[in-house]
This record gives structure tokens, C-alpha cells and sequence, in this order.
């Protein structure tokens, strides 16, 4: 397809004992585009993205391709794969407290990421910090001269966000950003991070289990189980017209709210 | 009548910081009552003072019809048997040295004079009722001897179920008990819950920030922010009425469009 932006081909990954992790997955991500990539803990999830990001431990054995821009990074080496970290393709993870180093200003450690990748001066980069902060909808100079722990875990992840975002990631990963969150506080980055996308046309890899959260926001839904993807179409269709059992099993397990519920056969359980 | 009657109960841990301000609500036998909320809205700082975790400076609590002193020990004894709790993080709430079968019967010998109705104990060895009460939330009895590193985070959620109720507490607080379980994991945590408090009448206290869960678990819901009640409804009416723009927030984020 000439818009894909990432292009996952047959990706295996086998662990020292010879265990399969993954089982020959194709993903193809498109430019702008949401994707969530659901499935229990352990199902290989994360694991996918560790490979596109090239942080898998050395032990590991990787097969398959993952295309990007025409370079296969499987077959980059570990110096290769890490200068297109932060700026071509971002991450964000689930605790966010590991995101900063807690003795360091969050300004100044955004000053030091954004200086790592664009040479500019430590004004320009200030400014441009302050900037990413506003966007995501901190309070730009008190989160800027705040420790980590000044903050609540939400204003952590929006920081880390912001750090993330200020380098124009071609791509993004999320994986799991909102499950340390209330949902009031993962509504608000799930948000920045939409807002983000639109704007600066980037895609979006969004790792989840919730598929609430993967029904409102994604365009397209991968589902993994046991470290194969058993189902991946619009959202639409894979809310409304899955195939695979274990689809089945996990679109069942949404628990509806009321006025939902008066749709529904079962009770409390949202079928369709 | 009442089993729980708070009242006025306020809690302030620093100069600036109340963490509930004169909350009061009551609670009905066997009824199951949601408390949603935030991070920050005082949700889990009411859990721990119910328990006896943490002090309050105004306010009371009446359980029973009888007032609960914090420091008076006899009393809290019983208040403490009657009052069980399971929380969020069930791997820290198991001894992660100890076999399954003697974590589980640890409530029970802290209240030696007690033996559940449920079970019946007569001629059974201890691990033997460790079994039971494992089959009792529908886990394998083959499971007693495992260490808590050897489950699932879902099982590991079971056996502190198991475990609080094997005293049948009158009251069961439950402190986000779903929010760190995968999705599939959580509806039978849940459906467990239900059907373990139809099954033996327990009183349910359900907090959590997920209006999908409380909705589905609890008949009456109160929505606590900043420490204050802001909202409170019963499930089927919950349309009847304009409700409070923060209730209508919470349901906005939990909604799929």
C-alpha cells in the first residue's frame, strides 16, 4: 500500500529457550492513522512494540521484517535503530514515573531531550519546551519547575507526552499510557494525544487492553492473542462484526454502562 | 435498618489538604453501594478510615447502631471481624512467602472462637477448609499449596476474595479491586462479587474510578469529589434527573463515542 508508514511482514520472536513469543505477525500502520492493538497481558503486545522500537533484549530472536520509510530495522544495527528513536518514532509508556529521573526538573529534563535531537540553543529550547507543555493543557511554567513527585501521576504522563510530542515523532507508541491513570485523567492525554496526531499527521501504535478506550479513539483494531493477531479490520467492523472466538470473549467482557444496557441482551454484559 | 451510618465525617492531612469534608452517607443490609470518583476525591482515604487504617478529626461512625471509637480495642475487634476488605493491589496483599492455603486461613485464626456457616468444618483439616473456601470463588483446590508468585493476578484477586470473606463479614470494602486486572478478568471478578453477596447477604462497599464497573455491580451510587458528595442516585434512575455536570463527566469518559 503506498501510504503505509509501517509495515510489520511475518515477525517472529523466539526466547533463548526456544519458546515462540511471536508467531508471525503482519501489521501495517498507515500514515495519521490510530491503531490500537489489543489483547490480554502477555499476548505479545508489548513485545511488538519493543521490536519496533529495537529494545529487545539480546537474547531474543527476531525473524520476519518491519519496514519503515524503506529500511528494514530488524536488520539495523542497535547504533542504527537508536538514532531513529525520538524523533522518528516515539514511545510513551505505562509508568509514567520511570519516564523522568525524579531528581531532575521536568524542564530541564525537556530541555535535555529536545536538545539531544534538534541543535538548538537552550532559549530556543525553553521556549519550545514551554510550548509543548501548553499543549498538552499543563500549566506550562509551574509543571517546567516542578520534580516528578510535585505532580499527580496524570500531569506526569501529559509531561512525558509533551516531551515525546515536542520531537514530531513520525510515529508514536503507547503502550498501556492511560492504565496507571484514573479514567477522567487518561481521557485528557488519550485526548492531547488525538489532538497531536491531527495536527502534525503522525500514527499512532495505541497498545491497550481497554477496549473501550480502543473503540473510541482508533481507526483500526488489531487483536492479539498468544502472540499471533487473530482479527484486525476498522473498528467498526471489529466492534460490531468479529469473527474469532476469542474476539468474541473479549468484545463480551465490556461492561456496558446504562444507558447501554437497554440495547443489550445480557444482562450488564454488552452483546451485540 | 442502617448497617453503616457516617456522618459528618471530615479528614484533613496537611493544613491545605481535606480529604473528605463532612461526608456523610448510610449504608443498607445487604445492599451494594458504589462510591465513583477521581484520583484525589477522597475514595480510598474513606476506605482506610472504615477499616481502622487512618484517623479522622470530626464526624462519626456508627456501624450496627453502635458508634466506632477508633481507639477503643475490644470493641474494634468485633467491629473488625464484621468489616472486611480487599484492595486494589492483590499481590501485596498476600504474603508472598507463605502457601496459599495458610494465607487464606489467616483471618480465621485471628477469630478462633468463629467458624464460618458456610462450610462445614466438622472433621476437616485446616488446609482442607482452605480448599473449600478456594472453591468457594471458584478456583481449583489444587491451588493451596502454590506461593502467590505462581498465580494469575485474577486468581491472586480470588484468594484475598476468598479470604475476606471466610469470616462473613457483615460489610466488604472494596477498594478498586478490578482496576489492575486485564478487561476479561475483571467481568468475573465482578460477577463473582455479585453472586458471592446475593449467596451470603454481605453488604457491599464498591470503589472505584470506573463508572462501567460500579454501574454494573451497585444498586445506589454516590460520586465523591474533592472529598465532597456531589451526586448520589439510584441505578434506574439515574436518567430520571438533570444530573450533577461531574456525574456526567465521569459518564462521558467511560462512554464509547
Amino acid at each position: 500500500m503506498s501510504n503505509s508508514l509501517l509495515t510489520v511482514n511475518n515477525l517472529t520472536i523466539e526466547s533463548r529457550s526456544g519458546e515462540l513469543l511471536l508467531k508471525g505477525i503482519d501489521m501495517e500502520i498507515e500514515k495519521g492513522e490510530m491503531a490500537a492493538l489489543i489483547g490480554e497481558s502477555g499476548s505479545g503486545k508489548s513485545l511488538t512494540a519493543r521490536a519496533i522500537l529495537g529494545i529487545l533484549p539480546e537474547e531474543m530472536t527476531v525473524e520476519g521484517q518491519i519496514l519503515y520509510k524503506g529500511q528494514d530495522l530488524v536488520k539495523l544495527s542497535r547504533n542504527e535503530h537508536y538514532q531513529l528513536l525520538g524523533k522518528e518514532i516515539g514511545i510513551i509508556f505505562q509508568d509514567y514515573r520511570g519516564s523522568f529521573t525524579p531528581y531532575i526538573k521536568i524542564g530541564k529534563q525537556l530541555i535535555e531531550t529536545i536538545r539531544t535531537h534538534q541543535s538548538i540553543s537552550k532559549k530556543a529550547a525553553k521556549e519550545a519546551a514551554l510550548l509543548a507543555l501548553a499543549e498538552t493543557g499543563l500549566d506550562p511554567k509551574r509543571v517546567y519547575h516542578s520534580y516528578p513527585f510535585q505532580l499527580s501521576g496524570g500531569q506526569v504522563q501529559r509531561a512525558a507526552i509533551s516531551m515525546t510530542l515536542a520531537l514530531k515523532p513520525n510515529i508514536l507508541i503507547c503502550d498501556e499510557v492511560t492504565t496507571a491513570l484514573d479514567l477522567m485523567n487518561g481521557e485528557k492525554v488519550l485526548k492531547y494525544i488525538d489532538k497531536a496526531r491531527k495536527e502534525t499527521d503522525c500514527a499512532v501504535l495505541m497498545i491497550t487492553h481497554d477496549l473501550a478506550q480502543a473503540y473510541k479513539w482508533s481507526d483500526r483494531i488489531h487483536v492479539m492473542y498468544e502472540g499471533v493477531i487473530v482479527e484486525d479490520g476498522p473498528t467498526e467492523q471489529i466492534r460490531f462484526h468479529h469473527q474469532h472466538p476469542y474476539t468474541k470473549k473479549l468484545c463480551s467482557s465490556l461492561l456496558s454502562l446504562p444507558e447501554e444496557r437497554q440495547a443489550s441482551t445480557t444482562e450488564g454484559v454488552y452483546s451485540l | 435498618m442502617s448497617i453503616l451510618v457516617v456522618d459528618n465525617l471530615s479528614k484533613q492531612y496537611s493544613k491545605n489538604v481535606h480529604a473528605l469534608k463532612q461526608l456523610s452517607f448510610s449504608l443498607e443490609q445487604g445492599e451494594s453501594l458504589g462510591i465513583v470518583g477521581e484520583s484525589g476525591s477522597g475514595k480510598s482515604t474513606l476506605a482506610k478510615i472504615l477499616i481502622g487504617l487512618e484517623t479522622y478529626q470530626d464526624g462519626g461512625i456508627t456501624f450496627q447502631g453502635s458508634p466506632i471509637a477508633p481507639k477503643k480495642r475490644a470493641p474494634l475487634r468485633a467491629y473488625r471481624k464484621n468489616v472486611q476488605m480487599i484492595f486494589q493491589d492483590a499481590a501485596s496483599a498476600l504474603n508472598p512467602k507463605l502457601p496459599i492455603w495458610k494465607s487464606l486461613l489467616e483471618q480465621l485464626k485471628n477469630y478462633k472462637e468463629f467458624t464460618p456457616s458456610f462450610i462445614d468444618v466438622e472433621g476437616l483439616s485446616d488446609k482442607d477448609i482452605a480448599r473449600e473456601l478456594l472453591g468457594l470463588v471458584g478456583l481449583d483446590s489444587s491451588l493451596a499449596d502454590r506461593y502467590p508468585g505462581e498465580l494469575s493476578g485474577g486468581q491472586k484477586q480470588r484468594v484475598s476474595i476468598a479470604r475476606a470473606i471466610s469470616l462473613e463479614p457483615s460489610l466488604l470494602i472494596c477498594d478498586e479491586p478490578t482496576a489492575s486486572l486485564d478487561v476479561t478478568v475483571q467481568v468475573q471478578i465482578l460477577t463473582l462479587l455479585k453472586k458471592l453477596q446475593q449467596q451470603l447477604n454481605i453488604t457491599i462497599l464498591f470503589i472505584s474510578h470506573d463508572m462501567r464497573a460500579v454501574t454494573f455491580l451497585c444498586e445506589r451510587i454516590i460520586v465523591l469529589k474533592e472529598g465532597s458528595m456531589v451526586d448520589q442516585f439510584e441505578l434506574g434512575k439515574l436518567y430520571e434527573h438533570e444530573r450533577n455536570p461531574y456525574t456526567k463527566a465521569l459518564l462521558n469518559a467511560a462512554s464509547l463515542d
